[in-house]
């Protein structure tokens, strides 16, 4: 029995690691290969301004990240979110100038985004309408009723106590980055140790396996749904809180970056695998090279065809990768 | 029954148990018990009803009436859950695990052993494993490892951990040899054995008989959803199973019909298509039937295949009338002339949600149509002469066709495809799970085709059927023509035999 | 049997005419409706201005109700929408093409994107929505990298005569859109392309085992959302007399909800061009009502949103009751 117990604490740790190792640590050691090699091209990119900038500027799309991938993980995907940030950041942002308790300001859009996003995963769970067509949806009646209630105009006058990226951890690590390294932590160790968190993966793996055991498909799919509503709120609060106005756009193909991130991160698209380690280090990558494109001279109007040329990689990558392990299995 | 005497109190005992699908009856009044640490084989051909049993014992659903006993006290199981609780657990042929999560994860995923606070205890669930593991000698298999990089094999040890990590009492194994190789069903067998001595009493579906023989204590034979009877193993023989199985149908059922037997229409010459396509050497003449025989997944429904260019071959020769042909698809081989009713109506034979129109002409879309334009009034008679000529009974021709019974669906595959006028007819279980009355008349088409000079290949599990139409029995097993009979030397016993790998048979056939 | 046969395809004629009568009744309630609003509605000139816009979103919904009866989806045709008319812009410009060497040059990028598609989903088997939400982002991506966000103007007027221009009265546009629904609603009704199409919507391995060639057919689909697609950029280049790598941003979302809007299921299998065709009218004159009684074009976008969900929930919900 103790011999047992041994082998049992000494492999503990094993294979977490091991999962680690691959995508991630890929992705860890291409972050800081390119970080080396565009800093050999211009010294200027690895200055701690731009480092900073790199990290402050995208930490709400590694958190948006988050939620995506587990929604990926189940085998749904979700383009509304980019339109949903926005108009988070847009309620966040009017409550605050319209006086209302900084607590509120910073809480209306967290439980605002789970309900939108939770409406969106009962109509998936329930009336099995592909996520794709209710998302899609979504991501038009946010966009457009974004647009005509605020006309387009930015907010501006917001508070000072409303920048939650402005506050400096220990007076030195920035919020939203505290925030990104958190978010992650909790949802990795969450997705591990919580046999809710693993019911995510059981989901997208295997749904009929997973009503077998006892797991409910469509309850752990809102669930899903509604967590990825919480990501997106705190999103948009870092987003919001960023810069001294709100735009009333959030970045074009806001969407479409985050799931980038997600599935470079190593979540198969067909469900079931990844972890969110990866998908904040992808984030991180993504937002390296389209700064690595400035500094070395090439316009960063590309970024979104490398974007599109990098998801498209990884996606094939992964299906080929399935195929040859299935063949493998069999044989 | 001497066997049921003197016996303690059985696990589990299911008593006159009746289920009824729509259209068909698939148990009436069977009746079975399993003792402690008794393995009871539960055979019979494919419909006999062995699935639908088990199904009813693992609470997939629920018995039209009959009675279900757990440890003598009468049990409600009306989902998997109730059955689990009653310390039933069943191992589908489709095992239920997930890929991508570790050994142990699978074993208790649903009730891993928690730690203060609700997280889930790795450090426990793991040594929990490794203890099922080392309790079974599984010493090739770690708690660590991803389910999706294990062998079939594996997989299943896997499977049986985790009925054994909720204390299963009673253990179903559904055809669990299926895809397994030697070595592991040795290892299944000495696993069998270890939950024996225990106490866990296994029930063990098989149409293997050397497999019941080997591992049974007590076999039961079901057919068509009717319980036969119940033997000791030891003292029984394959012959009676044998017998028990097929029953006294043979003679009064098939009217096969003499053909005058003509030119070979398909000759194959070593056709090769990995994995389940080895080597395999087979004509076939015009006017002829040939029955392929041999169990689920010995090869016959993808040599099928690989003669419609499903899976094209990778290497060997197909003559077709005499002539070398290559057949890379199914539109190569319906060009060839070759027609495949498969073997699944429903996935692959049909498409449900079209209507009977359509579905007839869907195979003869090419010589309907005029440059790409249907002729809609060609599809018209077509169909219409297809429904009178198999008597297929629909409401109209727009009836959607997954709405008509089995038999009717099946008469549609039929005739989609005779539209073509056909020199070769692959049928694949061209009668399975339809009523007696559709099985006698697809039986006299097959009858009227041959002596219109078609060539039949005719694929079925069903040993009477094969031995009643066929003017030669092919016997398939592992990939490979094993044995071949001509109609007069075609009993049950050889082909049985044959089928089941008995050696004797297999040399005396060649 | 065959009186049977033809009494009941008269009665089922009936029943899909109900489906499509539902939807004409809508439409005509909703003119007169909003005819009641406004009177510039109901005008002929209006109605006329209407089709011209209509065009671009129309060609596109065609092959879309194709590809969603195989059961797939495209999402990547506004982004095709805009790489093409970059393409037409800097190819004409930059590269100092004829236009008429131009226009065709973007109608084989169209048809190239398109092709590009289908090889993954078809030969890679990548998931129809994963493969075109990539290429989508690699298709705009294009669009922007290639213009580097400058505007391409000053095509010579002849150009012009398709987006702006008109045959006795009727825009040029709108006849382009008539022959092209025309050639589709036959291609989808009458041909074994057709036929194999509701096929693999149906069931794919049935399809496949009645020796139907479901890829090639299933690239064809794809192939012809990106030659539409590219068709549609040059009428909308046409009309608005610029090129931006912007250009058919959310195009895709107009062109699914007209197909879903117009009867055809989500999962594939089912769906007619002529569903498709009112579907489309139906969202145009929808915008077209709204923004007349003063609702502002981003609303529109919401209401479109709003109509696509709540379609493909009603359709969904019948659907149950019928089984």
């Amino acid at each position: 029995m103790s011999t047992i117990a041994l082998s049992g604490a000494s492999s503990a740790r094993a294979p977490f690691w091991r999962r680690l190792s691959s995508q991630e640590m890929l992705l860890a050691v291409a972050i800081v290969g390119l970080a080396l090699v565009v800093g050999l091209v211009n010294p200027r990119f690895l200055s701690a301004n731009n480092l900073a900038d790199i990290l402050l500027g995208n930490a709400y799309i590694a958190v948006a990240a988050i939620g995506m991938s587990m929604v990926i993980i189940t085998g749904n995907i979700d383009i509304s979110v980019g339109a949903l940030i926005g108009v988070l950041a847009t309620v966040s942002g009017s409550l605050a100038v319209a006086g209302a308790p900084i607590a509120v300001t910073w809480l209306a859009p967290l439980v605002f985004g789970m309900l939108v996003m939770g409406l969106q995963g009962a109509i998936v769970a329930y009336v099995g309408i592909p996520a794709i067509v209710v998302t899609l949806g979504m991501l038009s009646i946010l966009r457009g009723g974004l647009i005509s209630v605020t006309g387009g105009k930015w907010i501006t006058d917001l508070p000072d106590a409303f920048h939650l990226a402005d506050i400096e951890i220990f007076g030195f690590i920035p919020m939203p980055v505290a925030i990104m390294v958190v978010a992650t932590i909790l949802a990795a160790v969450w997705m591990r140790w919580w046999p809710l968190g693993r019911a995510i993966y059981a989901t997208g793996g295997n749904p009929e396996a997973a009503r077998l055991s006892g797991v409910s498909p469509r309850r752990t799919l809102v669930l899903v749904f509604v967590l990825h509503g919480f990501f997106a709120g705190v999103a948009a609060l870092l987003f919001a809180t960023q810069l001294r106005v709100i735009q009333s756009t959030t970045p074009s193909g806001l969407e479409f970056t985050i799931i980038t991130a997600s599935v470079v991160g190593g979540v198969s698209i067909l469900g079931g695998v990844g972890t969110v380690v990866g998908s904040t280090l992808a984030a991180i990558l993504i937002a390296e090279i389209t700064s690595a494109l400035v500094f070395i001279n090439i316009s960063p109007f590309w970024t979104h065809a490398l974007q599109g040329a990098l998801i498209l990689a990884t996606v094939i990558a992964d299906i080929e990768r399935r195929r040859r392990r299935l063949a493998g299995a069999i044989r | 029954m001497s066997a049921t005497q003197d016996a303690p109190t059985p696990l589990i005992e299911v008593r006159a148990i009746e289920k009824t699908f729509p259209g068909v009856r698939a148990l009436s009044a069977v009746s079975f018990d399993v003792r402690a640490g008794e393995a009871h084989a539960l055979i019979g051909e494919n419909g006999a009803g062995k699935s639908t049993l088990i199904k009813i014992m693992s609470g997939v659903f629920g018995p039209d009436s009959g009675s279900i006993l757990v440890e003598g006290r009468e049990t409600r199981l009306a989902t998997p859950d109730d059955a689990r609780r009653a310390g039933i657990a069943t191992i589908y042929q489709e095992l239920l695990l997930f890929p991508e999560l570790s050994v142990a994860e699978n074993i208790f995923l649903g009730h891993a052993p928690r730690a203060r606070g609700g997280w889930i205890d790795w450090r426990t669930m793991r040594a929990k494993a490794q203890e099922l593991l080392a309790s079974l000698d599984i010493d090739d298999l770690a708690a660590d490892e991803t389910v999706g990089a294990l062998s079939v094999g594996n997989r299943q040890r896997v499977e049986i951990l985790r009925a054994l990590s909720h204390d299963a009492r009673v253990v179903i194994m559904d055809e669990p040899t299926a895809a397994l190789t030697e070595a592991d069903v040795t290892r299944l067998f000495d696993i069998v054995r270890r939950l024996k001595a225990r106490g866990v009493a296994i029930i063990y579906i098989s149409h293997r008989l050397d497999e019941t023989f080997a591992i049974a204590d007590r076999v039961t034979v079901l057919r068509d959803g009717a319980y036969v009877g119940t033997r000791l193993t030891r003292e029984t023989n394959s012959g009676e199973l044998v017998q028990m199985m097929v029953g006294r149908r043979i003679d009064n059922m098939f009217p096969k019909t003499e053909a005058p037997i003509g030119e070979p229409v398909l000759e194959t010459r070593d056709l090769v298509r990995r994995p389940l396509t080895k080597s395999i050497s087979v004509t076939v003449r015009a006017g002829e039937i040939v029955g392929l025989a041999g169990l689920v997944g010995s090869g016959r429904s993808e040599l099928a295949q690989t003669l419609f260019g499903v899976w094209p071959a990778e290497s060997g020769e197909i003559r077709l009338m005499g002539e070398a042909v290559t057949i890379r698809s199914p539109a190569d081989a319906r060009a060839r002339g070759i027609a495949y009713v498969p073997e699944d109506r429903g996935s692959q034979g049909l498409v449900r949600p079209m209507s009977v129109l359509h579905n007839l002409s869907l195979a003869a879309l090419t010589s309907l149509s005029h440059s790409g334009f249907i002729d809609r009034g060609a599809e018209l008679r077509l169909a219409e002469q297809a429904v009178g000529r198999f008597g297929v009974k629909t409401r109209s021709l727009d009836e959607l066709a997954g709405r008509l019974s089995g038999g009717n669906q099946q008469k549609i595959v039929l005739g989609k495809w005779l539209a073509n006028q056909p020199k070769l007819l692959i049928l694949d279980e061209p009668t399975r799970g339809i009523d007696v009355g559709a099985k006698a008349e697809i039986h006299r088409f097959m009858g009227e085709l041959a002596r219109a000079g078609v060539a039949i290949l005719m694929i079925s599990s069903e040993l009477p059927e094969v031995l009643g139409m066929s003017d030669r029995v092919l016997v398939m097993r592992e990939g490979r023509v094993v044995a071949e009979f001509d109609r007069a030397a075609a009993t049950s016993q050889a082909v049985g035999a044959a089928m089941m790998g008995d050696l004797g048979a297999t040399e005396q056939a060649a | 049997m065959t009186a049977v046969a033809s009494s009941n395809r008269a009665s089922r004629a009936r029943i899909f005419l109900r489906h499509e009568t539902i939807l004409a009744a809508m439409l005509v309630v909703a003119l007169f409706g909003l005819g009641l609003f406004n009177d510039r509605f109901l005008t002929i000139d209006n109605l006329l201005n209407q089709g011209r816009l209509m065009t671009e979103i129309g060609l596109i919904a065609l092959p879309m109700t194709f590809v969603i009866v195989t059961g797939g989806i495209d999402v990547s045709v506004g982004a095709i929408v805009g790489l093409c008319a970059i393409v037409l812009g800097y190819s004409w410009k930059n590269l100092g093409f004829p236009l008429p060497l131009a226009i065709v040059f973007t109608l084989v990028v169209g048809a190239a994107a398109g092709l590009a598609n289908g090889l993954v989903i078809t030969r890679i088997k990548v998931p129809p929505i994963i493969t075109t939400i990539a290429t989508l982002t690699l298709f705009r991506g294009l669009a922007e990298g290639i213009s580097q966000a400058h505007s391409v103007r000053g095509y010579p007027d002849w150009f012009y005569f398709l987006g702006q221009g008109d045959v006795f009265g009727v825009p040029t546009q709108l006849l382009v859109l008539f022959l092209a629904i025309i050639v589709f609603g036959v291609a989808l009704d009458r041909t074994t392309f057709g036929r194999t199409l509701y096929a693999i919507g149906s069931n794919e391995t049935a399809a496949r085992f009645s020796a139907l060639p479901v890829e090639r057919v299933k690239l064809a689909a794809y192939t012809l959302s990106g030659l539409m697609a590219s068709l549609s950029a040059l009428v909308l280049v046409s009309r608005v007399t610029t090129t931006r790598s912007d250009m058919g941003m959310g195009y895709e979302l107009d062109a699914i909800a007209a197909v879903v809007l117009g009867g055809t299921s989500i999962f594939g299998g089912s769906g007619t061009i002529w569903g498709t065709v009112i579907g489309a009218v139906m969202i145009q004159l929808l915008k077209n009502g709204l923004a007349l009684t003063g609702v502002k074009g981003d609303a529109t976008i919401m209401v479109i949103g709003v109509v696509l969900i709540a379609s493909v929930l009603i359709a969904s919900s019948l659907q149950r009751r019928r089984v």
